[in-house]
Parts: structure tokens; C-alpha cells; sequence
């Protein structure tokens, strides 16, 4: 677990996937390294997609636990953003 | 400024790939690209510039819609008779209603130039007139075989020091979907810095298969600078 708390947090609940990591990518790219934001995800698809999107991009789940006082279903992650990765992967 | 709620929606799964984010997204919506030239890459390359978020889009084509002639599969018999600008712009409207999209007039400052001539004279006199200008530009040339895609960054080895000709044989509509969507791709991928060096370059198709070279300057060219031009006091 991380001692640090969120230095910004977004809320995707309305949204579907890929509009859900979409959204936490460009949240990410918006804090330094090492910073965690803060996710409000619906049950389902995205506690599931965005999680682990956001491993797959390099960052690291610092949290994920349900967030009833959010509203029913909801689910809070908190996503510690990593190293900036070289993504010039065109030819 | 930051994307839209919209924007995110509509580039969501673009906003996804290699290379592309919301700063690369932002410098495409501030790009303003003139589109020239009437040949059978014009069509879907405006499509694709305009699906991916190109924010403005200047069609520069003085000839009317004819029957059956050079506009591709964007223009239908409802559009003969139109100018083509203004009917390829509407298209490029109908592709993503939030980029603008109009004939080009003078005055206009385009960023960057698509040039899709419809034969290479035309096509190396517009990129000679943006390599004056300065300004980045792709010049997609279709053949009977496919065709080619040749990008242009500023001060690099310009279109004609990188034409090879033609088979000769007639283009084809098959030719320009794909040399369009290429010619699309490169200017994307110029205008956000998403690809590797060296940008020059040029990527032919032969029926299907992409073959990609760097460009060099030829001796005596022009673009090699006002000595080489026989310019220099």
C-alpha cells in the first residue's frame, strides 16, 4: 500500500469501456510520476478493464476496494502513475 | 484546451495507440490541412483526416463533380454538376462533425499540405509550392498498381528528389483507397511526431505489398538550397 494520497481523482461511472481508461490514461498523463489518482469505476468491465489497463501502461494499482458511500456498485481505485514509457512503436 | 468530453468519446479507441494521447489529439485538432488536387486518393484520404480529428480541412479543387470522374466512392451522381471542394468538404463533415471542413480560399494559412494531384506534374508543382512555403506536406501518387505515399517534413529531401515514375498503367479506384488511407496515415503520423526517423520517406505499394525507403536529396536539386538552385549571389 502506498502512503500517499490522491493528488487528483476522476470519476468514469458514466462512461463504458474504452472511454473508462481513456479517461484515467489522460488523467494519468496529467500528474507526475509516483502521484496516484484516484478512480471512480462502476462493477463490472471497468473494475475490471481499467485496473488492469493501467498495469499493462506501466502504472501500478495502489488500491481497489468498493465504495458504497460513492453509490451502490461503485468501486474506488487508486492508480499510482509510473515511469513515462517510449511508445514510438510506428514504423 | 483540453479534449472535450466529445472529443474523448469520439477519438476514444485512437486516443489509445501507440504514439497518440491527449497532446498528440490537440495538435491535430489545431492542424489546418489543405487538401489539393483532384486524383483518386483525395477522397479517402479526407475521410481518414477527417475521422482521426484533423480540426480543420481546406479542400482546394477548382473542377466540378463529373460523372464517374476522380472523387472516388465519396461523391454519387447527387453531387454532378457541384464543385468538388464544396461536396468533398461536406463529406468530410458527414465523416466527424467536429472538424471543420471548407473549400480553400486565398488567404487561408494551411499548417500542412495533402497533395493527391492527378498526375505527377500536378502533383510536383504543389509540393514545390509548399516546400517554398515551408510547410509539411504528403503527396500520394496512385498507378495502376497501387501507388505511393511520399511525406515531406520541412527541409527534408523534397518530392521531386523522391519520385520514382510510374508503371504508366492507368490508376485505379482499388489504387487510391489504399494510396489515400497510406498518404492519410503519413501526414497523421508527421503532424504528431508519432513515427520514427527519418520522416522523409517515401512507402510504395505494389499490388499490396509496402516497400519504405528514406529519400535523398539529387544532386543539384533545388531543394538543396539557394547555391544549389543557381540563386546565391
Amino acid at each position: 500500500m502506498t502512503g500517499r494520497s490522491p493528488v487528483a481523482r476522476i470519476d468514469v461511472r458514466a462512461h463504458a469501456c474504452p472511454v473508462t481508461w481513456v479517461k484515467a490514461r489522460i488523467a494519468l498523463a496529467r500528474i507526475a510520476e509516483g502521484e496516484v489518482l484516484e478512480v471512480l469505476l462502476g462493477d463490472g468491465e471497468p473494475r475490471e478493464n481499467v485496473p488492469r489497463s493501467a498495469e499493462e501502461d506501466g502504472h501500478r494499482v495502489v488500491r481497489l476496494e468498493p465504495a458504497p458511500e460513492e453509490g451502490t456498485g461503485t468501486w474506488r481505485a487508486w492508480l499510482e502513475r509510473g515511469a513515462p514509457r517510449e511508445e514510438r512503436t510506428w514504423p | 484546451m483540453a479534449l472535450s468530453e466529445a472529443e474523448v468519446a469520439r477519438y476514444a479507441r485512437q486516443l489509445l495507440l501507440p504514439g497518440m494521447g491527449e497532446a498528440a489529439q490537440e495538435t491535430l485538432r489545431g492542424a489546418r490541412v489543405r487538401v489539393t488536387g483532384g486524383g483518386l486518393a483525395t477522397a479517402p484520404a479526407v475521410y481518414y483526416l477527417a475521422a482521426a480529428g484533423v480540426g480543420t480541412l481546406w479542400m482546394d479543387d477548382p473542377d466540378l463533380v463529373t460523372p464517374g470522374a476522380g472523387a472516388g466512392f465519396a461523391l454519387g451522381p447527387i453531387d454532378e454538376g457541384r464543385p468538388r471542394a464544396a461536396a468533398l468538404a461536406a463529406f468530410a463533415r458527414s465523416a466527424n462533425a467536429l472538424v471543420l471542413a471548407e473549400p480553400f480560399r486565398p488567404g487561408m494559412r494551411p499548417t500542412a499540405l495533402l497533395v493527391c494531384g492527378s498526375n505527377l506534374d500536378v502533383s510536383r508543382a504543389i509540393a514545390d509550392e509548399a516546400r517554398l512555403l515551408q510547410l509539411p506536406h504528403v503527396v500520394a501518387d496512385v498507378d495502376g498498381q497501387g501507388g505511393a505515399a511520399t511525406t515531406v517534413p520541412v527541409g527534408a529531401p523534397c518530392y521531386a528528389c523522391a519520385t520514382r515514375p510510374g508503371l504508366g498503367a492507368p490508376p485505379s479506384a482499388e489504387g487510391g483507397a489504399t494510396v489515400g488511407a497510406l498518404a492519410a496515415l503519413e501526414l497523421l503520423l508527421l503532424l504528431t511526431a508519432a513515427s520514427q526517423e527519418p520522416r522523409a520517406r517515401r512507402v510504395e505499394v505494389f499490388r499490396g505489398t509496402p516497400l519504405v525507403r528514406a529519400t535523398e536529396r539529387q544532386p543539384g536539386c533545388a531543394c538543396m538550397g539557394p547555391a544549389a538552385a543557381g540563386l546565391a549571389p
